[in-house]
């Protein structure tokens, strides 16, 4: 007793001075007014691969979103499919509709200081499709002349971009183009690079220059320092042209995205990317914590079920599959009910979207396709990442009770992917960030680059995405979209599931937050207020 | 001073026996109640919904994909087991004959597998079962396999430490000079002297594995999906909602891994007291 007695004595002997330094009042030196510095804390599940927006072997919208803060991009991306001005204050069609003038901000200029003109972003374009340039991503720039399917410039064609004065910039497409469609297809990756600083550089070494570790852009937040996959600190670009960013520092911290939510609730962050997404499980505990959840206006996410056409190669069995799920309950399971279920890739709000299509479950009719097609019982691989594994098991069992055996593979997003690509997997859960345009899905799928699907036949898909691409009359190319849309029903290469409706946790630290908006890899920071 | 062979020694330990007693009502419980009751734990009740709190139909309510989580906990208690006594069994098959061996012939032999244990050793444990499961794909017996292949090496190391003791008894020395063969020597003398502190240690070994496993489906590389490991249960408490307001889904399995693996440690202290004549002669170290 007497030793514990002791024990209490001096620990409290130890804490007392050590209380008495935490409450010391600082008395000593002159007493200066000084301003908070206003630090907006961000949070992201997923690291970026460089701060080089052409250098990013993911191509992730991780990687974007910091990009989107850096660079400047031409327009701003909403989430209902409107395009407002950012380094373009307007733009035009020219040229019978192959051809897009716009017209700079004057007032852009990078971070330096230098006016940000129409040549650089020509010099931009030109740099990257050098064909000894080891630009990633650079097929975005495919669309324009001069450029083979790859982006690369083939020399024998002018490049279809120039400056037509200081602050007008022209690009000149392969086919006609729609100046919104393309800002919704392309803008994200359209960046403007400080090309005065890399000057007299060869393009083969583009990548190695210094520069990228401490990178110049012309966007609404400037570069202050990194750690290499953890974090990420930005400052105010206060010269930006659409107004500065209503905060001092900007601190993108990479953390579990299960950590997000409770980081929020902590006060650790103020906010996280996508537009501080939460699931509607997780919904009333942001809400019980004091955060406003909003719903998204349009659907952010779509989902789909890949289909290996090489080892599911009866159209029949891609269809019993189809039948055999039961979309509504798999939404339901996915969703918590904010999602809808469809039969095509194209957006409700499309204008040229053909209608829901047919979504019931027939669990006869896909045994029956099952016996046509000769379905001999064998076991297919269902691939998912481990956040879907529920919905790969609910799948599983609406596959079994049709008569397809499925066994789950729990991989990470890359795997899944590339699996799908080499054809390891028979199916896979995947999803994605939809936009307005009919082709966003369909287009970069049916490609002889990137055949996903393992179609054997391309050229029916192929002929009717030109189809469409080409024409300019919205009736004409609205009959074309639902052509297209039927071949894909008949054939499932891929089976369409639902859109998923995002909630959003609002923060309470931070105002003017275009949360919709984040989905498709750009934030208005410039709005953004730390309270 | 106790009395008494190591088995009445046990019996008289009623930590031990209480621990032994909970391990065969678990072992008892997990193979006979899916039979008894026709438990599906892989099959959605449509009728109860997603995650529904517990009820008469479902005791331990549903989970994200509307089953049924006391038949997942049952179920998935076989498999924790599963691993738990097969890694155990495979972490023994392999450590006693290396041990033996290095202990026997000594020189290289001694020498190269020490040297082994000492690498395996040498690697956090969890981040390499991590990265072979990764390798060999997530399984039952994958994972049974990969968690008993890399726990000998504490097998290994004490069936080596008594076999030096062991092989210069005298009567070792006696066969050894009536010209029996090393193996048969091995086999008929060391072997049963040697291998008594492994039954002690064998316990602790099985609660590892089991938390080995629990550890890889808490961290998603565990059992393949749809099947259930009580790891693979908790992991549902990452997600914030399920945490927070549904303690049902992951307290369950966590109780159940403690409790095992408690009694585990109970039935290993008892074995090893039972085992060393220090803990009944009264000469404790």
């Amino acid at each position: 007793m007497k030793k514990q007695s002791a024990a209490l004595l001096l620990m409290l002997a130890l804490a007392l001075p050590l209380g008495g330094c935490a409450s010391q009042p600082a008395e000593e030196g002159p007493k200066e007014e000084v301003t908070a510095e206003r630090v907006v804390q961000y949070g992201l599940s997923n690291p970026w691969d460089s701060l080089m927006p052409y250098n990013s072997p993911s191509g992730s919208n991780y990687s974007r979103i910091i990009y989107d803060k850096i660079y400047d991009r031409l327009a701003y991306v909403h989430a209902d499919g409107t395009v407002t001005a950012r380094a373009a204050q307007s733009w035009e069609s020219v040229e019978d509709g192959c051809g897009i003038v716009f017209h700079l901000n004057p007032d852009c200029a990078f971070h330096d200081g230098t006016p940000v003109t129409a040549e650089h972003w020509v010099e931009t374009i030109a740099l990257l499709t050098d064909e000894n340039c080891p630009a990633l991503g650079r097929s975005a720039f495919s669309v324009l002349t001069g450029t083979d399917e790859n982006g690369v410039a083939t020399g024998t064609e002018e490049l279809g971009v120039k400056a037509v004065d200081e602050h007008t910039l022209q690009f000149t497409f392969k086919t006609p183009t729609i100046p919104e469609e393309f800002l919704l297809d392309k803008n994200r990756e359209y960046y403007v690079l400080p090309t005065h600083l890399l000057e007299g550089v060869d393009p083969a070494e583009l990548m190695e220059q210094d520069l990228w570790a401490a990178p110049v852009g012309s966007g609404p937040c400037e570069f202050v320092s990194e750690v290499t996959g953890n974090s990420l600190t930005l400052k105010a670009n206060e010269d930006y042209q659409l107004g500065a960013p209503g905060f001092d520092t900007l601190v993108i911290t990479v953390m579990d995205k299960s950590s997000l939510l409770t980081a929020l609730i902590a006060g650790d962050l103020d906010y996280y990317a996508f537009g501080g997404s939460v699931s509607a499980d997780n919904a009333p505990t942001a809400t019980e914590a004091g955060f406003t959840v909003s719903k998204s206006e349009a659907p952010n996410t779509f989902y789909e079920l890949m289909l290996n056409c090489q080892t599911l190669s009866d159209a029949r069995i891609r269809r019993a599959v189809e039948y055999a799920l039961d979309k509504e309950l798999l939404c339901e399971q996915s969703t918590g009910g904010y999602g809808e279920v469809t039969s095509t890739s194209i957006l409700p709000t499309c204008e040229s979207y053909p209608g829901p299509g047919e979504t019931t479950r027939n669990v006869e009719l896909s045994m029956d396709l099952l016996e046509e097609a000769g379905y001999d019982g064998e076991t297919y691989t269902l691939a998912c990442t481990s956040n879907r594994s529920g919905l790969a098991a609910l799948m599983q069992q609406q596959l079994a009770e049709a008569g397809i055996q499925t066994t789950i593979e729990t991989v990470d997003s890359a795997t899944l992917f590339s699996g799908m690509s080499d054809g390891l997997y028979d199916m896979a859960i995947a999803s994605h960030t939809p936009s307005a345009l009919p082709l966003w899905f369909v287009e970069s799928r049916f490609s002889a680059e990137n055949n996903i699907f393992h179609v054997d036949d391309l050229s029916p898909y192929l002929t009717g995405i030109d189809a469409i691409r080409t024409e300019t009359d919205q009736e004409a190319r609205k009959a074309l979209v639902a052509q297209l849309d039927g071949l894909l029903a008949e054939e499932r290469p891929f089976i369409p599931l639902w859109f998923g409706t995002a909630l959003h946790v609002e923060s309470n630290t931070v105002t003017g937050i275009d949360y919709d908006a984040s989905s498709f890899s750009n934030e208005n920071v410039w709005e953004w207020e730390k309270q | 001073m106790r009395r008494g062979g190591p088995g009445r020694r046990f019996w008289t330990d009623r930590r031990a026996v209480a621990g032994l007693m909970i391990l065969l009502l678990e072992v008892i419980l997990v193979l006979l109640l899916p039979v008894l009751f026709g438990m599906e734990p892989n099959v959605t009740d449509q009728t109860a919904g997603f995650w529904a709190p517990p009820s008469a139909a479902h005791w331990l309510g549903t989970d994200d994909v509307g089953r049924d989580v006391l038949a997942r906990l049952i179920c998935g208690g076989q498999v924790s087991l599963l691993v738990g006594f097969c890694a155990a069994a495979i972490s023994l098959g392999v450590g006693v004959p290396l041990g033996l061996l290095a202990g026997w012939k000594q020189g290289k032999w001694e020498y190269w597998i020490m040297r082994l244990a000492d690498v395996f050793q040498s690697f956090p444990s969890i981040v390499l079962v991590l990265c072979l499961v990764s390798l060999v794909g997530a399984s039952a017996w994958n994972i049974v396999a990969v968690i008993g292949l890399l726990g000998w090496t504490g097998i290994a190391r004490l069936v080596y430490a008594n076999t030096l003791t062991v092989r210069e008894r005298e009567y070792v020395l006696a066969a050894r000079a009536l010209g029996g063969r090393w193996t048969t020597i091995l086999r008929r003398n060391v072997l049963p002297n040697a291998v008594g502190p492994v039954w002690a240690v064998l316990p602790l070994r099985v609660g590892r594995a089991i938390l080995s496993e629990s550890s890889l489906s808490f961290l998603g590389v565990g059992i393949r999906t749809p099947q259930a490991s009580w790891g693979s249960l908790i992991q549902y408490a990452t997600n914030t909602a399920v945490f927070v307001g549904r303690p049902w889904i992951w307290v369950p399995p966590a109780v159940c891994i403690v409790v095992t693996v408690v009694s585990l440690q109970w039935v290993g202290d008892g074995l090893r007291n039972a085992l060393d004549p220090r803990f009944y002669t009264g000469n404790k170290a």
